[in-house]
């Protein structure tokens, strides 16, 4: 028989080559992912390249004449006193971040795998910080924050303590940003590793129980275990989405006070967009980086990925 | 009774996790004028609905087209990932590992690395200011992330049943059509929703590409606000909740095929 | 995730990977090369950017806009950007050949503008700029030849709360130097009320609202870690350092930093001309001073407003039609109409004296605007860019405490002279 004509034409099933015809097929499946791919991905990346291997300025920019300098950015970029706070920052933001996500995520998995009333409901109000436009918990988060009228401060009073500079003092801009980025991921964290949970068999801790095993044995003993390939998961994701946090910080602390809070991401869009006169070779080449240390931890997650099969 | 006391430190948690959000909503009932006071109000005791006012007034052409974005992103990358996550769980050479990698890396390309690269592409072809420019863009987000769980999904869909439907006569496409986007039902909903979300809150390519266009969506609206030449808070926080509306409806709707959508590939092996 | 355990040879995969894009990457450059459009419009239509999103096609500086269009035989197609993003925005579009017809855009974006080759000289157009005052359209002004007229200009002063400074016995009139007004704030800490805000965020603003305390020591800013430099800094942290100013200067924009001053608990605020329709709101007495220097008269103060500017075109035949919109945007009549609504200082003397007979309140603005400066003048144009941002992160660490104010103008300043 014909293969859909929208796929193949009429190449049919019983014709010499039913290898050659089925690859053709396949071929309509994958080529639309393709050509999106090299359009949309491969073309933004080579002039991101492009613009980070050669010397622009403003006028070369435009008339598009910039000469080739190999690595001249890059070097540029390693030598400034900005990139190992940038870097730093870049490491202690997305660690930190994916550690308290998890963490707290797990710990709200396994307390709301318990069965009590209003479980569920509790659960999905849970799932509301998910929702919000960053721009918009951003901007919150900012105001909480706040030096003068922030509520955050305002609690602290009540308690006794003196009040805090959360984004204007440069020992905790970055621990703020944290903070609000925490916040952001526990619902994603949430709701994956809980649907992992549901699918561990309620027998293994009904036999677990009658052996004896207290709550946190049988946490260590079982869930974390049978838990391993969701959390898996979790953690890259979490890791794809974290790295690459712009607007959170941007909103938040644009980065200051002095770099104190800037990452790769936003002092690539500062070199680029921030100043009034924009060096974008150099902007660029931070935005390589960025791509680089990606490419580093996909391999890095696949490598860790197969030696847990094996 | 054990349950009663899970149910208190429950509400508590809950508490103190949508405190923000109770804070978004006090303050958006806040008057101006009250905005900074010291202490601060904790409850809007004399709650002003202005803010709310300046969103009906000034924000639905943007709610329209968040959705209109929202919606475009979600059929464009279901229409690209679905066939590609079908290839490359079943149909695929061994390229597609390569693939694989790369879109994972894909994934992790943050939003002005490409928005950048996206300016000049837009100039060019005059997609700049335009809903749909703003659709291809959102779709670069969610595409990479559709194809991962398409694959995972459908790589969990038992061989033998596309195999009997290509025995039955049907072709590679039908099979697909008829087999295995119906058995992929929690796929398609987790991909759309995310794809919607991601669409519905994005700021960096609607600020880069749609910055001045006539169409523009609700993030913009906000940081209308926020911007440099007012800040108004009880606008801005009114419109983040109105804007918070749809999303949450929908991820209450879905919640049950997200779970089971993302976590697919790992919970069945 | 599942689909990724099928890669059975990691390094080799990752050579794929490279050769795969790399494949598509030629594809691409080849397939982008041919595409760029060349002219900005058809004949008819001519396109206008401006950094006033606030202003919709129905407000009296969207009709005015439409309306010289009308005048000029064509139809306008204007688009509003933000202001931070529109110099980068029109670097792009000049680069794909794209520019608009006219722009207006903010004044230290114009030297970059020029740099970058992209703007037409007022004189080649056959612009007249006699009547403009020197300093304002100094801003625009490279090597002697002017490259746009300004639409107006406005600049900083410091407001004060009448009520709260009788309340700490504080005559605004003995605020004549550093000295005395650092000694106003303490007395209005004293009073139990607070001293003063303004904006030292990490963007340009930051800067702006710096420079009239650097130049009112003396400073210079091709030395930024000069004695006269330092003491400005040091003004500032002292400020913030004994509570006469709130810590969260840090994050203010000019905007944010006005709602402080207009809850009513804030003596002064340093602030602009377009704050002028808000402090009538704000519900409390308020006067204006000029920002004093260190050691008596006022400081100079930047000049802060929009230049309309006519991109270079292929298409050198549509000068004419935008030399008549920039002429109707810039005449006498229409200058009072759109200061007036952007509440700004009209460029020209005539038109000055015009505002000043409707609105009184606008003359100390009119005197500070005569003394300001432009921060791109004096020979540093695109200069100015590379030492703003050294200078705003200066101020940031400093007030933040992370740097004693010499130790960060010190890192400003080789910055500044790498840049």
């Amino acid at each position: 028989m014909a293969l859909n004509p929208r796929v193949g034409g009429g190449w049919s099933r019983s014709s010499p080559r039913p290898f050659g015809a089925r690859q053709l097929a396949g071929l309509a499946f994958i080529a639309p992912l393709l050509a999106y791919l090299s359009a949309f991905y491969a073309y933004p990346l080579y002039r991101n390249l492009d613009l980070s291997l050669r010397d622009y300025t403003v006028r070369s920019f435009v008339q598009g004449d910039a000469p080739y300098s190999g690595w001249d950015n890059f070097s540029t970029v390693l030598h400034d006193p900005t990139f190992w706070p940038a870097m730093r920052n870049t490491m202690v933001f997305t660690f930190v971040s994916i550690v308290f996500q998890y963490a707290a995520g797990l710990a709200l998995a396994v307390f709301f795998n318990r069965h009590f009333r209003l479980a569920s409901t509790l659960r999905a109000l849970f799932l509301i910080p998910w929702l919000l436009p960053l721009i918009v918990s951003a901007s919150t988060w900012s105001w909480m924050f706040n030096s003068e009228s922030g509520v955050v401060n305002y609690g602290l009073h009540l308690v006794g303590v003196d009040p805090v500079g959360w984004l204007t003092s440069p020992d905790w801009a970055l621990t703020s940003v944290i903070v609000a980025n925490i916040w952001i991921g526990i619902p994603f964290n949430l709701v994956i590793l809980y649907s992992g949970l549901q699918n561990i068999p309620a027998e293994l801790y009904e036999a677990a129980s009658l052996d004896g095993a207290g709550a946190w044995q049988q946490f260590r003993r079982i869930t974390f275990p049978l838990l391993r390939p969701v959390s898996a998961i979790t953690l890259l994701l979490g890791l794809v989405y974290t790295l690459k946090v712009f607007d959170l910080i941007w909103i938040m602390t644009k980065g200051g006070p002095g770099d104190s809070s800037s990452t790769l991401a936003t002092w690539s869009y500062q070199l680029g967009f921030g100043t009034l006169l924009p060096k974008f070779g150099p902007g660029a080449a931070v935005g390589n980086i960025l791509i680089l240390i990606a490419l580093v931890f996909g391999l890095l997650y696949i490598r860790v990925q197969r030696r847990q099969e094996s | 009774m054990k349950s009663r006391g899970y149910t208190v430190i429950g509400l508590v948690l809950t508490a103190l996790m949508l405190f923000p959000v109770y804070w978004m909503l006090n303050v958006s009932l806040t008057p101006q004028q009250d905005m900074r006071k010291s202490p601060p109000d904790l409850f809007p005791l004399h709650p002003t609905f202005e803010g709310y006012r300046a969103v009906l007034d000034d924000q639905l052409p943007y709610l329209g087209t968040s959705l209109l974005i929202g919606i475009g992103t979600v059929a464009l990358t279901l229409l690209i990932a679905a066939p590609a996550g079908y290839w490359l769980a079943k149909l695929r050479s061994r390229t597609g590992g390569a693939l694989s990698l790369a879109l994972l890396i894909a994934q992790m390309i943050p939003g002005i690395v490409m928005a950048m690269g996206f300016y000049g592409f837009f100039l060019d072809l005059g997609l700049l200011n335009s809903w749909w420019g703003l659709i291809i863009a959102d779709s670069t987000i969610a595409v990479p992330f559709g194809v991962m769980i398409f694959t995972a999904f459908m790589s969990g869909i038992p061989g033998e049943l596309i195999s009997a439907a290509l025995i039955d006569g049907a072709g590679t496409w039908r099979t697909f059509r008829s087999v295995v986007l119906p058995l992929s039902r929690n796929a398609i909903v987790t991909v759309s929703l995310f794809g919607f979300l991601w669409a519905w809150s994005d700021f960096v390519f609607a600020n880069t590409l749609d910055g001045g266009g006539s169409w523009r969506p609700i993030t913009l609206g906000i940081y209308k606000y926020i911007g440099n030449n007012n800040q108004e808070w009880n606008a801005i926080m009114a419109t983040a909740v109105v804007a918070s509306v749809p999303a949450a409806v929908l991820l209450v709707l879905a919640q049950r095929y997200v779970a089971a959508g993302v976590t697919a590939g790992a919970v069945k092996d | 995730m599942r689909n990724t355990r099928r890669i059975r040879n990691t390094r080799r995969t990752l050579l794929i990977a490279l050769a795969a894009t790399g494949a598509l990457v030629s594809v691409a450059a080849c397939g982008s090369g041919s595409g760029s459009s060349s002219s900005s419009g058809d004949s008819k239509t001519y396109t206008f950017w401006d950094p006033y999103p606030q202003f919709d096609a129905s407000s009296d500086w969207g009709k005015r806009v439409a309306q010289c269009g009308t005048q000029a035989g064509v139809k306008i197609k204007r688009t509003a950007y933000d202001t931070s993003d529109l110099g980068n925005k029109a670097l792009l579009a000049a680069q794909q050949g794209n520019a608009p017809d006219v722009m207006l855009v903010d004044n230290p974006v114009v030297s970059t503008l020029v740099e970058a080759g992209i703007l037409n000289k007022t004189s080649d157009l056959g612009l007249d700029t006699s009547a403009i005052q020197k300093n304002i359209i100094g801003a625009g002004t490279l090597d002697g030849s002017a490259y746009g007229i300004p639409v107006g200009a406005n600049t900083l002063a410091l407001y004060y709360n009448k009520k709260i400074l009788a309340a700490a016995h504080v005559d605004p009139a003995s605020v004549k130097d550093w000295g005395s007004l650092t000694a106003a704030l303490a007395k209005v800490k004293a009073a139990g009320k607070k001293g003063i805000t303004f904006s030292a965020i990490n963007t340009e603003e930051g800067s702006f609202q710096f420079l009239p305390w650097f130049w009112g020591a003396g400073g210079d800013l091709t030395k930024l870690n000069s004695a006269e430099g330092v003491a400005a800094l040091t003004l500032w942290k002292g400020w913030v350092d004994s509570g006469y100013a709130p810590k969260d200067v840090l994050n203010n924009t000019q905007t944010t930093s006005w709602q402080e001053f207009a809850t009513g608990d804030y003596a002064f605020s340093e602030n602009g001309t377009w704050q002028l329709g808000n402090a009538d709101k704000a519900g409390f007495g308020y006067g204006i001073i000029n920002i004093p220097a260190q050691k008596g008269g006022s400081a100079p103060v930047p000049t802060g407003g929009e230049f309309v500017t006519v991109p270079v075109q292929k298409d050198t035949g549509r000068y004419g039609v935008s030399k008549k919109i920039v002429t109707c945007l810039t005449s006498a009549g229409s200058l009072l109409a759109t200061d007036t609504t952007l509440m700004y200082v009209a460029p020209t003397a005539a038109v000055q004296a015009q505002q000043v007979a409707r609105n009184p309140e606008l003359k100390p603005w009119v005197t500070a605007v005569a003394a300001a400066r432009g921060r791109t003048s004096g020979g540093l144009g695109t200069k100015y860019p590379t030492i703003s941002q050294p200078l705003w992160t200066a101020v940031q660490s400093a007030l933040s405490g992370g740097k004693s104010p010499q130790g960060a103008l010190d890192v400003a300043q080789s910055a500044a002279g790498k840049g």
